[in-house]
């Protein structure tokens, strides 16, 4: 399932390259319906949308630098009551099929007539300075990816992205390939299953050896991945032991943004958001009584380590944590600290395999040896 | 006559125990009684036991019907409401006949009435005589008016009348006037359907054998002492120290075979090699750096997974091997280091020193054994143990009367549990089955809808005598508990264990309309008094104020009565925020599939149907009858041929049966008691059948070798081609000249490093044929470890006296067998000249080992686990020998593991035994921690389901919902922890509860 082709780029530049192949799958009936990202008519801001009408793929962008959700917890809106009964189409960064992959596992997404298309990711800025970003220039995109192909640090680039060490997208049926290309002439699909290498067939599409690719992709992720290590350095730093992490989340307003922007947070109902959680004016009273004075709200300590040990084994990094937060907690950096550590003692890459089981829902007799040692 | 209900357990060891509470969750009435004054036997003495190294003996507590027990370690004591302990009694008489057995029994008076004795230990304190502790096998004192052992439940005390000096000492210091200085005995007159003899083993004296200078030399230990020794509540509290110094010694030499396989002991006692092996592995786990040699004459490490434990001790832990038998220990008298001199493989004399030396004493028969089994009228075999026959394992000579474990033979606790389970099996069927439904779980769940009301509340507090009172100040507790939210009533106790109070706080608790309870005493088991009260296990809390309070925090009177303050405000919160939440009972079909129509299955289907159970016996084959079809002769003289067709008669005339044969299982739906499950015959299409329970007896197969030039030549035969070449008479013994055999073909490999237990006692059984066809045939063996354990080694005795010659071969020189011209040559290195044998032999026999057929499929369809071999994986090694862990389907026969015939009837009826316990239910009622979903708060991820190690969670086909039958759910709360929406809360410990509980402990 190696088999590449080339997707050439032409007077309209690499974005018309990239619309022209989607509305391909159409002409070529692979698909009825296609989830993409489309520019809003503003142009200052980019969202998700289901097209059912090729000739809206004027409007669709997937290259802007902008991910305003992550749009693995729309397809999971999609298909998680009922397989979608239509041939669809996503366009998903790496990240958000990382996320698509978990919420397989954990059965809130049906893969049944879905076609996976992902896009390498260059990284993404929040919507604040995509929005000026989008005003200053003439074409975000083109822009954005002439920016890339310089080599210079993009100081706009939001922290998550700027640390991610999976640009390439994993498990997709296609891959719209932009590392290790020369994207004036021309960008790459790549294809990951049978399903994916059928469909290059079908669009009679140049074979191309993709043989730029692997080294371009190891050279980001190192570069990526010793940011990374600095950051994790200085996160330990700010928020290790309970004093730090609760000067940490001080700010904290209970508001639960952070779990709605999270594509993993999956649950109908959260149990933070129920009765549970709601006590007589008696128990505040006598809290208060017994310590002197008691933070309020209450709980979100708790909100937050509950969170972290639910999803933290899934966490794919996308960072939306973090930009949904209106005090601006790092809550994305604590999840990747704590992630990185948890995922490797389990041997666990979210989003990298259907394959492997959640690490919690496995058991094995000889397990983590080094705990507690 | 009406049957009677109730049998009569002789032992209560861990065979004893096991087949108590079989009988008891199946709904009998038991006695179980014991010449001691507790209950455990040998192994409450060992801490960890092979082949992992884990305890588990809690493992044996009911399954179904669970509350009714109680649910903790089953070391300090057992609690069933349908098993009378009976301590220090002895079988007198027997009259009568199996279905109705009279039987005599005494009982000595332990010296301290139970219900009056409060534990406070001070008789002890006085005790002016010392003596030597059985517990820990002699190496501390104890006093003569003492506790068995020091984590016994309840802790009352016994006085040793042999060494008491009946001083009256203890007498005068008793506060509750427990003691009476009197020996008596009790007669007692017990009506049983059925009697189960479980007397275990005594050990050989190792005195005996004198030239080990045990007792004599300090540093020659027995196993269980070197297993006291190492126990953190052994005399050393777990210093592995030698006596003679108190030093950590460097070297220790374990010394096998100690009173077994000699002239005076003519048999294996089947558990030392593996006692031994896990000895030194958690020696060596705990002490790398100390050196252990174990002298051996081979290593049975015949059980599943056994030979596994023996790779790993040897090539990962170092411990290293030396074949051969150590004539004689001499002491270094200035450092009372041990000298031994053995003589090895090579003939080479080597001496050796040791710190150390630990001799693995054989299992014999316990003292008196003879003397009781006269009383019970059942024979002894001529090694002094309990008769019983191949093909029906568990019976003695005397109908009605059952034996297993060390009683018949010696053995290792997993094949205890198999035969504890067949006993019971067998026992039963003389028994009149009582409907469970009248046990407590069930007025429990009656008397819970009564509490759906507000919540009134009772604090009871027990003084314990002084042993609360003196501690904590209770006043100030009734006064503190008085305040506590929804409280009716407080009241104070003098002795909560005695049960004429339990009248009056019935009276009082009805007075106040009582639906809620918290008592404040120590750990004695209420359950049952809490029951006939209407309480269960959630709508009661017992806070222990003795244990965990005032025995702990004796210097600091005011701390210790603010923590017992704190743990009853908490207990109060967690009953006040109860809500009861009675769950239906579940409906069970008393039909059960037995899946194999081998030795195994059969011999389950026959028994299930002892019980009146109706039985799918699914075929794969054409025929029944299994491997069973090609043993012509046993080892023991029996005719397997003539039993086979008895089996097979039996099974097809029974109306109760139905056999289905060329079918196969394909998938299983549903749960213990409602199973459906898809059988599909040979190219028809798919049929189902409802069945309650699923018995696994798919069998085992031959490995067919591809070494040794098999299939290549006919003279190289496998043992079992030889066998039928002798039963149908083809081979010309008469112009034979030698035979050479070939043992481990197969087994003890690495692509498979199990041994298959067979192998060797066929081989014997096919050499002593060929020489009694004709005494001169040379028959030469050639082997690893001769694995003929138990009684079988008088068969290994035998051949050596007719001369079959013996060859050890290893791993790194294995026999090569060529083909030179017309002759078969067979060269082997020989391990006592160093030379090469070469043999010409006219047969070539290779005993290959016993595999497992592809279960994978099987395994799918039941949902179930195989182990590394292939085998199918039981739900605990030694406790739960025939389990799996989804309730309701069991395992026997070889598709568990390599054994023999007796060993797969035993096992098959263990496992009937378990399917009819739940068969025979009409219906099962769940626990009183039951877990539920909240559909509103469900995502429906199904992490719940993939969790529950029970399957008692699903998702319901036509609501799309996850749900919960409660019935099979153990309430472990796997579900709850896993479920990231709390959408899963466990009955009795819901989020407000909790919640709350916290709440009120700061």
């Amino acid at each position: 399932m190696s088999s590449s082709a080339i997707l050439p780029v032409g007077d309209g530049g690499i974005l018309e390259a990239v619309r022209v192949f989607l509305g391909s799958l159409w002409q070529k009936k692979l698909i009825d319906v296609l989830l993409v990202p489309l520019e809003l008519p503003s142009g200052g801001n980019v969202v998700p949308a289901i097209v059912s009408d090729p000739s809206k793929l004027k409007m669709a962008n997937p290259l802007a630098p902008i991910m305003p959700l992550n749009s693995a917890r729309q397809v999971s809106a999609i298909t998680r009551a009922s397989p979608s009964a239509e041939r669809l189409g996503v366009v998903l960064r790496p990240c958000e099929m990382r996320a698509l992959i978990e919420l397989v596992k954990l059965k809130q997404v049906s893969l049944e007539n879905l076609l996976l298309i992902g896009i390498d990711c260059l990284g993404t800025y929040s919507a604040g300075d995509y929005g000026r970003f989008a005003q200053e220039v003439k074409s975000p995109a083109s822009d954005f990816l002439r920016k890339f192909q310089e080599g210079k640090e993009d100081p706009l680039l939001r922290k998550a992205c700027q640390i991610c060490e999976y640009p390439v997208p994993m498990n997709a049926d296609l891959v719209i390939g932009l590392l290790g290309t020369d994207l004036n002439n021309s960008i790459l699909l790549k294809a990951g299953t049978v399903a994916g290498e059928r469909i290059i067939g079908e669009l009679g599409l140049k074979k191309s050896d993709a043989e730029n690719r692997e080294a371009a992709i190891t050279k980001m992720v190192s570069e990526k991945a010793e940011r990374r290590e600095r950051l994790f350095a200085q996160v330990r730093k700010d928020v290790r032991g309970l004093e730090k992490l609760m000067a940490t989340l001080a700010t904290c307003v209970n508001c639960h943004n952070c779990k709605t922007a999270c594509p993993l947070c999956y649950c109908q109902e959260c149990f933070f958001d129920s009765s549970v959680f709601q006590f007589e004016a008696e128990k505040y009273l006598g809290w208060a009584q017994r310590r002197g004075a008691l933070r309020m709200p209450t709980d979100t300590l708790l909100f937050h380590l509950t969170r972290l040990n639910h999803m933290v084994i899934s966490c794919v990094g996308c960072g939306l944590c973090t930009e949904a937060c209106p005090n601006n907690i790092p809550v994305a950096d604590i999840f990747r600290l704590v992630g990185d550590k948890v995922q490797k003692d389990f041997e666990y890459v979210p989003g990298k395999s259907l394959e492997e089981e959640l690490p919690l829902t496995t058991f094995r007799e000889e397990e983590l040896p080094n705990i507690g040692t | 006559m009406d049957k009677l209900n109730s049998v009569l357990v002789i032992g209560a060891g861990v065979g004893g125990m096991k087949a108590s509470l079989d009988l008891a969750e199946a709904g009998f009435k038991v006695y179980l009684c014991d010449r001691s004054s507790a209950i455990g036997g040998t192994l409450i003495r060992v801490d960890k036991w092979f082949p992992d190294n884990h305890c588990g003996l809690c493992q044996m507590l009911p399954v179904f019907s669970a509350d009714n027990s109680s649910r903790f370690c089953l070391r300090r004591g057992l609690t069933h409401p349908d098993i009378e302990l009976m301590p220090l009694t002895e079988v007198k008489e027997v009259a009568g006949q199996a279905g109705d057995f009279r039987i005599g029994v005494t009982s000595r008076a332990a010296g301290v009435i139970p219900e009056l004795c409060i534990s406070c230990g001070l008789c002890t304190e006085v005790c002016p005589v010392e003596t030597a502790s059985e517990f820990n096998e002699g190496l501390s004192p104890r006093k003569a008016i003492y506790t068995v052992h020091p984590g016994i439940l309840p802790y009352v005390y016994t006085v040793d009348w042999d060494s008491c000096t009946k001083c009256g000492a203890c007498v005068a210091k008793c506060p509750t006037q427990a003691i009476r200085l009197r020996e008596m005995e009790m007669i007692k007159q017990l009506r049983v359907g059925a009697v189960i003899l479980a007397t275990g083993f005594e050990k050989f004296d190792p005195a005996l054998a004198s030239q080990y200078g045990y007792q004599r030399y300090p540093n020659v230990l027995t196993g269980i002492e070197l297993e006291r020794i190492i126990s953190p509540g052994g005399p050393t509290d777990g210093d592995l120290l030698r006596p003679s110094d108190n030093r950590t010694p460097k070297s220790i030499a374990f010394l096998q075979c100690v009173g077994s396989r000699d002239n005076r002991k003519d048999y294996c006692s089947s558990v030392c090699c593996m006692f031994a092996l896990k000895e030194a592995t958690l020696l060596k786990q705990a002490n790398p750096e100390i050196d252990i040699h174990i002298f051996y004459m081979d290593i049975r490490a015949f059980g599943k997974d056994h030979y596994r434990y023996y790779q790993r001790a040897r090539d990962e832990l170092g411990i290293k091997f030396i074949r051969g038998r150590v004539p004689v220990i001499r002491e270094d008298s200035p450092t009372k280091n041990l000298v031994l001199t053995t003589i090895e493989e090579n003939e080479a004399s080597i001496k050796r020193q040791f710190e150390l030396v630990v001799l693995s004493v054989g299992q014999t028969p316990p003292p008196r054994f003879q003397e009781l089994c006269q009383v019970l009228g059942v024979e002894l075999n001529r090694w002094g143990f309990c008769r019983s026959g191949l093909f029906s394992p568990v019976n003695t000579t005397r109908e009605g009367i059952y034996v297993c474990g060390s009683a018949s033979a010696p053995k290792d606790i997993a094949d205890t549990m198999v035969e504890a389970g067949a006993a019971a099996d067998r026992a039963s069927g003389w028994l009149e089955r009582r409907m469970i439904s009248t046990t407590l779980s069930e007025k429990t769940v009656e008397s819970a809808a009564e509490k759906e009301e507000t919540p009134r509340l009772s604090v009871l507090l027990c003084d314990c005598g002084q042993e609360i009172s003196s501690v904590l100040d209770l006043e100030e507790l009734a006064e503190s508990s008085r305040q506590l939210p929804d409280i009716t009533c407080v009241m104070r106790i003098p002795f909560l264990c005695d049960d004429d109070v339990w009248v009056k706080v019935d009276q009082e608790l009805r007075k106040h309309k009582v639906n809620r309870l918290v008592i404040g005493a120590c750990s004695h088991y209420f359950n049952i008094h809490l029951a006939k009260l209407g309480f269960n296990s959630s709508s009661a809390q017992i806070v222990n104020l003795r244990e965990h309070i005032a025995w702990v925090h004796r210097d600091n009177r005011q701390a210790a009565t603010d923590k017992a303050k704190n743990l009853l405000a908490m207990a109060v919160e967690l009953v006040r925020a109860l809500e009861p939440e009675p769950v239906p009972p579940m409906s069970i079909h008393p039909v059960a599939l037995v899946i194999g129509g081998g030795l195994a299955g059969l011999m389950a289907a026959l028994s299930l149907t002892h019980h009146g159970i109706e039985v799918h016996l699914v075929e794969k084959s054409a025929g029944l009858g299994g491997n069973l079809k090609q043993v012509y002769y046993a080892l023991e003289g029996d005719d397997p041929q003539v039993f086979r067709e008895d089996i097979i008669n039996q099974v097809k005339t029974n109306r109760l049966i139905h056999v289905v044969l060329e079918t196969e299982l394909v998938k299983t739906e549903g749960y213990a008691g409602n199973f459906v499950v898809s059988l599909k015959a040979n190219k028809s299409s798919l049929y189902f059948l409802e069945v309650g329970a699923i018995i696994v007896a798919s069998g085992g197969e031959e490995y067919r070798p591809t070494e040794y030039l098999y299939g290549q030549n006919k003279n190289i035969v496998t043992q079992r081609e030889l066998e039928r070449k002798l039963f149908s008479a083809e081979l010309d013994l008469k112009n034979m000249g030698s035979v050479v055999m070939i043992q481990c073909v197969g087994s003890r490999e690495k692509e498979r490093p199990y041994c298959s237990r067979l192998c060797c006692s066929w081989a014997l059984k096919n050499a002593l044929r060929l020489k009694e066809g004709n005494p001169e045939i040379e028959v030469t063996v050639l082997y690893r470890d001769m694995t003929s354990y138990g009684f079988q080694e008088e068969y290994y005795t035998q051949a050596r006296e007719k001369g079959i010659i013996f060859v050890r071969y290893g791993l790194d020189g294995k026999p090569e067998v060529r083909q030179e011209e017309e002759r078969l040559v067979v060269e082997v290195a020989e391990p006592v000249l160093g030379g090469r044998l070469v043999l010409e032999s006219d047969l070539v026999v290779l005993s290959p080992a016993i595999i497992p057929p592809e279960n994978t499929p099987l395994a799918r369809a039941l949902g179930v686990d195989l182990n590394e071999d292939g085998f199918f994986q039981e739900a605990e090694m030694k406790f739960r020998p025939v389990d799996f862990l989804t309730d309701g389907i069991y395992v026997c026969g070889l598709a568990h593991s390599p054994r023999g015939m007796g060993e797969s009837i035993a096992q098959a009826q263990a496992a009937a035994q378990r399917a009819v316990s739940l068969l025979t239910r009409g219906s099962l009622v769940s626990g009183i921690a039951v877990s539920e979903t909240i559909q509103r708060q469900c995502s429906q991820c199904e992490l719940c389901i993939t969790v529950c190690p029970y399957t008692a969670r699903m998702k319901d086909v036509e609501s799309g919902q996850v749900v919960v039958q409660g019935a099979l759910c153990r309430g472990c709360g796997a579900c709850v922890v896993a479920c990231p929406g709390g959408a899963v809360k466990l009955i009795g410990f819901k989020d407000r509860q909790v919640f709350s509980l916290i709440d009120a402990a700061f």
